[in-house]
C-alpha cells in the first residue's frame, strides 16, 4: 500500500513542479490563485495553457506505461518496447501526411487522428503479415515489425523530400517525430482522460492472461490459454494504447521501456498491480520530462523525446548490463 | 473404463514422423512410466495427450470426449501437465505461482492453496521469488502449481531429470504414488526408477508403442534391449530388478 501512496504523492509533486515550471516560473500561490478564478493574464495563461499541458503529459505518460507493460508481457522480454511492431513508423508517416499535405480538415484534429491511424494500421499490417506467412509467434511478429518499419520509414523520407519546399519547413515534422505533448483544449483533454481510463480498463481485462503467458507457451497452453490467439488480442489491445499515446504525445522515447521496470521493482511482476503502477510511473516520468523540456532552455522548448532519451538511454544501458551480468 | 486414450495418433513435422499411428488406453487410476530412447516420441506423445500439440492424424479422448473439441478451461482442469523445463519469464513468488495454478480451476476450494503449499512442504517459501529457489524447491513448486487443482490426469515429462538423486527419488515417488487414486503418466529416463515405482511401463520407440506391460512382464522382454540398442544384464535384487546396460 505504501508503494501506491508513494507513487501518487510523487505524481502530485511532479505535477506541481510541472505547473510551476516554464518560461516564467509560477509559485504554488500563483497556481492556487489561478485555479480559484483569478482574472489576471498570468492566471488565465496558467489555466488555459500550462495546467492542461501538464495533465496531458501525465496522461500520455500513463498510456506509454500501460502500452509498454502489455508489450513486455506479450513478448515476455523485459527489453521489449511499445514501438516494436511498426507503430512508431506508422505514426510518423501519418503525422508527416497531416503536417505536409494540405487537406481540408483542420490540422489540430487531423494530426492526432492520422498519427493514431498510422500507428494502429502499421501494427495491424505487421500482424497480418505474420499471419499470412504463418509465423504468428513473437519472433515472427518482431521480424515483420522490423520489415514494416523499414518500409514506412522509407516512405516517410520520400514524402518529406517530395513535399517540402521553401514554404513548408521540415522542422515541424522533425519536432513532431522527436516527441512533445501538444497543449490540448479542455474538451480534448477530457477526451484524452476518457481514452486513458478506457485503456486502463482494457489492459486490466488481459492482465490475468498476461500472467499465465509469462509461465511460458507450453505451460500457458496446458493452463487452457489459446496462446496464439491471445498474443494477437493482446498486441491489438497494446497497440491501441500506444497509438493513443502517440496521437497526443508524439514519439516519446524510452518511457514505455523504463516505466514497467520501475513499476516492477515497486509492486512486483503480476500484471494486475503492475499495469496501474506502470501507468503512474509513466505519468511521473513524462510530467517531469515535459517540465524539463519547457523550462531548461527558455524561451525555446527541447523536444520531450530528446529529454526522455537523454535520461532514458543511460537507464537502458544500466538495465542491459544488469541483465547480462545475471 | 479409461480416463485418457490415444486413438491412432500420428504427428508429422518438417518431414519427420514423430508419432506413427500410436494407440494407447490409460485407466482412471494407475501409475504409468513412459520410457524409450532419445527421439522416440515420448515428449511429443505427452504433449499431444495433454492437448498442447495437435496430432496430424488420430485423436485423443478424455473420458469419451474428443480433446480437440473440449473447452480449454475444462482441459486445463482435467489434465495437469508438468513440462520438462519450466522457467517462468517473470520472477514470481512461490505463493503467486501456486495461485496462478489454482486460478485455472473454476472453483478451487478455499483450502486447496494451503493444502498444496503444505503437501509440497512449501510453507516457509511463500514470499520467496523463483530466482532464489534451489532445483529441488523449484521442482516442488512446479508440482504444487500443477497439482493444486487436483486434476484427474497428470502427465509429467521427466520433471526430475536435472535434480540430484535424492530429490529425483522424492519427485518420482510422489508422482507414482499419485497413481493410487488418479492417473499419473510420467516420462522417466531412469529405467531403474521406472521399474521400481510404477505399475505399468510403456516403451515407445520410433513413434510407436514397442511394449506396454506390467513391470514384471516387461523386464525380461528382449524388445527393451532392441529399443535402446544395448544389451541389458537383468539383476534380481531384494525389491525388484536392476538393469545394467552393456554395449550390444
Amino acid at each position: 500500500m505504501t508503494a501506491w501512496l508513494r507513487m501518487v504523492v510523487v505524481l502530485l509533486l511532479a505535477m506541481m513542479v510541472g505547473i510551476s515550471a516554464g518560461h516564467g516560473w509560477a509559485s504554488p500561490a500563483d497556481v492556487l490563485r489561478a485555479v480559484a478564478g483569478d482574472p489576471s493574464l498570468g492566471s488565465r495563461l496558467l489555466v488555459e495553457w500550462r495546467i492542461p499541458r501538464v495533465l496531458a503529459a501525465a496522461l500520455v505518460g500513463a498510456l506509454l506505461g500501460l502500452g509498454g507493460t502489455v508489450f513486455q508481457g506479450v513478448f515476455r522480454n523485459p527489453l521489449a518496447e511499445p514501438y516494436l511492431l511498426g507503430s512508431a513508423g506508422g505514426a510518423a508517416l501519418g503525422a508527416t501526411v497531416a503536417l505536409l499535405v494540405p487537406l481540408a480538415v483542420p490540422q489540430p484534429l487531423l494530426l492526432p487522428v492520422l498519427a493514431f491511424a498510422g500507428a494502429w494500421g502499421a501494427t495491424l499490417l505487421v500482424i497480418g503479415i505474420s499471419r499470412v506467412s504463418g509465423a504468428v509467434d513473437a519472433a515472427g511478429m518482431l521480424l515483420a515489425g522490423v520489415a514494416v518499419a523499414a518500409i514506412l520509414g522509407a516512405l516517410r523520407s520520400f514524402l518529406m523530400l517530395a513535399l517540402s519546399d521553401e514554404t513548408i519547413s521540415l522542422q515541424i515534422v522533425l519536432s513532431w517525430v522527436l516527441g512533445g505533448v501538444q497543449t490540448p483544449s479542455w474538451p480534448m483533454l477530457g477526451l484524452l482522460a476518457a481514452i486513458t481510463a478506457a485503456c486502463v480498463g482494457l489492459t486490466l481485462l488481459i492482465a490475468g492472461r498476461l500472467d499465465i503467458l509469462g509461465l511460458g507457451e507450453t505451460m500457458a497452453t496446458s493452463f487452457g490459454l489459446n496462446v496464439h490467439r491471445f498474443i494477437m488480442v493482446a498486441v491489438l489491445a497494446g497497440s491501441v494504447v500506444v497509438a493513443a499515446a502517440i496521437a497526443f504525445g508524439g514519439l516519446v522515447a524510452f518511457v514505455g521501456l523504463a516505466a514497467p521496470h520501475i513499476a516492477r521493482w515497486l509492486v512486483g511482476p503480476l500484471h494486475k498491480p503492475l499495469l496501474p503502477a506502470s501507468a503512474l510511473v509513466g505519468a511521473i516520468v513524462v510530467t517531469l520530462g515535459d517540465a524539463i523540456s519547457r523550462s531548461a532552455l527558455p524561451p525555446a522548448e527541447i523536444p520531450l523525446g530528446l529529454v526522455t532519451a537523454v535520461a532514458g538511454g543511460p537507464f537502458f544501458i544500466v538495465l542491459l548490463a544488469r541483465r547480462l551480468r545475471k | 473404463m479409461t480416463a485418457l486414450s490415444a486413438d491412432n495418433l500420428s504427428v508429422q513435422r518438417g518431414g519427420a514422423t514423430l508419432l506413427d499411428g500410436l494407440s494407447l488406453s490409460l485407466g482412471p487410476t494407475g501409475s504409468v512410466a513412459v520410457i524409450g530412447p532419445n527421439g522416440a516420441g515420448k515428449s511429443t506423445l505427452l504433449k499431444v495427450l495433454a492437448g498442447i500439440e495437435s496430432p496430424t492424424g488420430g485423436r485423443v479422448l478424455l473420458g469419451d470426449r474428443d480433446l480437440a473439441t473440449l473447452r480449454h478451461s475444462m482441459r486445463a482442469r482435467s489434465i495437469g501437465f508438468v513440462p520438462q523445463h519450466f522457467d517462468p519469464h517473470w520472477d514470481l513468488s512461490v505463493a503467486e505461482l501456486v495461485r496462478l495454478g489454482a486460478e485455472r480451476g473454476e472453483r478451487v476450494p478455499q483450502g486447496a492453496l494451503d493444502a498444496a503449499i503444505a503437501a509440497f512442504e512449501l510453507a516457509g517459501l511463500g514470499p520467496r521469488r523463483w530466482s532464489t529457489l534451489s532445483g529441488g524447491e523449484r521442482a516442488r513448486v512446479l508440482l504444487a502449481t500443477v497439482l493444486v487443482v487436483d486434476p484427474p490426469v497428470l502427465l509429467a515429462d521427466e520433471p526430475a531429470a536435472s535434480l540430484d538423486i535424492r530429490h529425483r527419488l522424492d519427485v518420482v515417488q510422489a508422482l507414482a504414488a499419485r497413481g493410487r487414486k488418479r492417473l499419473s503418466v510420467v516420462v522417466v529416463h531412469d529405467l531403474d526408477l521406472a521399474f521400481a515405482y510404477f505399475d505399468r511401463v510403456v516403451l515407445v520407440d520410433g513413434g510407436r508403442i514397442a511394449a506396454d506391460a506390467a513391470v514384471a512382464d516387461l523386464i525380461g522382454d528382449p524388445c527393451l534391449d532392441a529399443a535402446f540398442g544395448v544389451r541389458f544384464e537383468r539383476l534380481r535384487t531384494d525389491d525388484g530388478w536392476l538393469l545394467r546396460a552393456r554395449r550390444a
